[in-house]
C-alpha cells in the first residue's frame, strides 16, 4: 500500500465520521451509507474496507465499547462486499438507489441479530420489532439520499482519481 | 414528470404506508408493568441488603433505577463511558478505596453498564459494592 493510499483511507475515513456526526440530529438519516457505495465502486473493495474498519474503530473511540459498535465491523463490510458485487451486474444508479434502501430497511435486522448472540433471541426480536419505524424511515431516506447523490458523487469521485491518478492498484 | 421525482414520490408514500401498516398491526403496547424483576443493593460494610420487586416496561436497568431513584437514594457520576453508579443509601463508592458498585445478574457478572443492561422478566439484578 502507497503513502497516498494511506492519506487517502484516512481522508475518506475522516469523511465518513464527519458526514454521520453531521446528519445525527435526525434519526436514522445519514450518508454513510452513500458515501460507502461511492468509495467501493470509485476507489474498490480492497481500500473501502480499511476504511470500514476504521471507521468503526474511530466509533468505538467516540462513544466506548458497545455490542452495537462490534456490529459496525460485520454491517459496513457487508454492504461493502454487497456493493462490489451488485456493481459486477448493474450499473444504473435505480439500482444502488435501491440496494441502499434494503440496506436501510434492514439494518435494525442486522443488529438484532448480532444482539442475540449477546442477550438471546427474544431480546433481538423485540429489539428489532422496536426499531421497524426508524428502519422504514431509514430506507426510505437511503433511497432519496442516493438517487440524488449516487451519481454526481461518482462522477466527481472519478474525475478526481484521474487527476491524481489514484486507481486501485491491488 | 421527471423519473427520478416521480420514484421519491413513490418512496415516501411507500414510508408512509408501511409505518401506517407497523403503528396498526405491530407497535408494542406498552402495558404497565409488563416485566417483574428482582433488585437487590448489597453492601456489606454498612450492613445494607435491600431486596425490591418491580414491575417494570422499562428496558434497560438503568431505566428502572431512575424509575426508583428516590427510593433507592441513587447516585450517579456522569463519565465518557455514560452515568456511573456510585451511591445508594446515602453511602457513596470511595474512590480512594478502589470501591465501585459491581452489577450482578441472576448470579453472573454483567459485561456491560446499567445503561446497556437489558431488563429481562423474572431475572434477578444485585448491586454489590466491591473494590477492584
Amino acid at each position: 500500500m502507497k503513502v497516498r493510499d494511506l492519506v487517502l483511507i484516512s481522508l475518506l475515513s475522516a469523511s465518513l465520521t464527519a458526514g454521520k456526526m453531521a446528519l445525527s440530529f435526525i434519526p436514522n438519516v445519514e450518508i454513510v451509507t452513500l458515501l460507502f457505495m461511492v468509495y467501493t465502486i470509485t476507489l474498490g473493495l480492497k481500500r473501502t474496507m480499511v476504511v470500514a474498519v476504521i471507521f468503526a474503530t474511530t466509533e468505538i473511540f467516540l462513544y466506548g465499547f458497545n455490542t452495537w459498535v462490534l456490529a459496525y465491523y460485520f454491517v459496513w463490510p457487508a454492504l461493502i462486499v454487497g456493493t462490489h458485487l451488485a456493481s459486477k451486474a448493474f450499473s444504473s444508479e435505480y439500482s444502488f438507489a435501491i440496494l441502499a434502501a434494503v440496506f436501510g430497511a434492514s439494518f435494525g435486522f442486522l443488529f438484532a441479530v448480532f444482539e442475540s448472540f449477546f442477550y438471546g433471541i427474544a431480546y433481538g426480536i423485540a429489539y428489532w420489532v422496536r426499531g421497524i419505524p426508524f428502519d422504514i424511515v431509514h430506507g426510505g431516506s437511503n433511497y432519496v439520499i442516493a438517487i440524488i447523490l449516487y451519481k454526481p458523487l461518482v462522477r466527481l469521485f472519478n474525475q478526481q482519481i484521474q487527476a491524481y491518478n489514484l486507481k486501485e492498484i491491488d | 414528470m421527471n423519473k427520478k421525482l416521480l420514484s421519491i414520490m413513490v418512496v415516501v408514500i411507500l414510508v408512509v404506508g408501511l409505518g401506517a401498516l407497523y403503528s396498526q398491526f405491530l407497535a408494542p403496547e406498552a402495558q404497565e408493568g409488563e416485566k417483574e424483576v428482582t433488585l437487590e443493593i448489597v453492601i456489606e460494610k454498612e450492613g445494607i441488603e435491600e431486596t425490591f420487586v418491580y414491575q417494570t416496561d422499562g428496558e434497560y436497568l438503568m431505566e428502572l433505577l431512575e424509575e426508583h431513584s428516590e427510593e433507592l437514594e441513587l447516585e450517579t457520576e456522569e463519565t465518557s463511558f455514560g452515568d456511573m453508579l456510585v451511591g445508594f443509601f446515602g453511602y457513596r463508592a470511595d474512590d480512594g478505596a478502589n470501591e465501585f458498585f459491581k452489577i450482578v445478574v441472576d448470579g453472573e457478572d454483567a459485561m456491560v453498564g446499567a445503561a446497556e443492561l437489558p431488563l429481562e422478566d423474572g431475572s434477578v439484578y444485585t448491586i454489590e459494592l466491591d473494590t477492584f
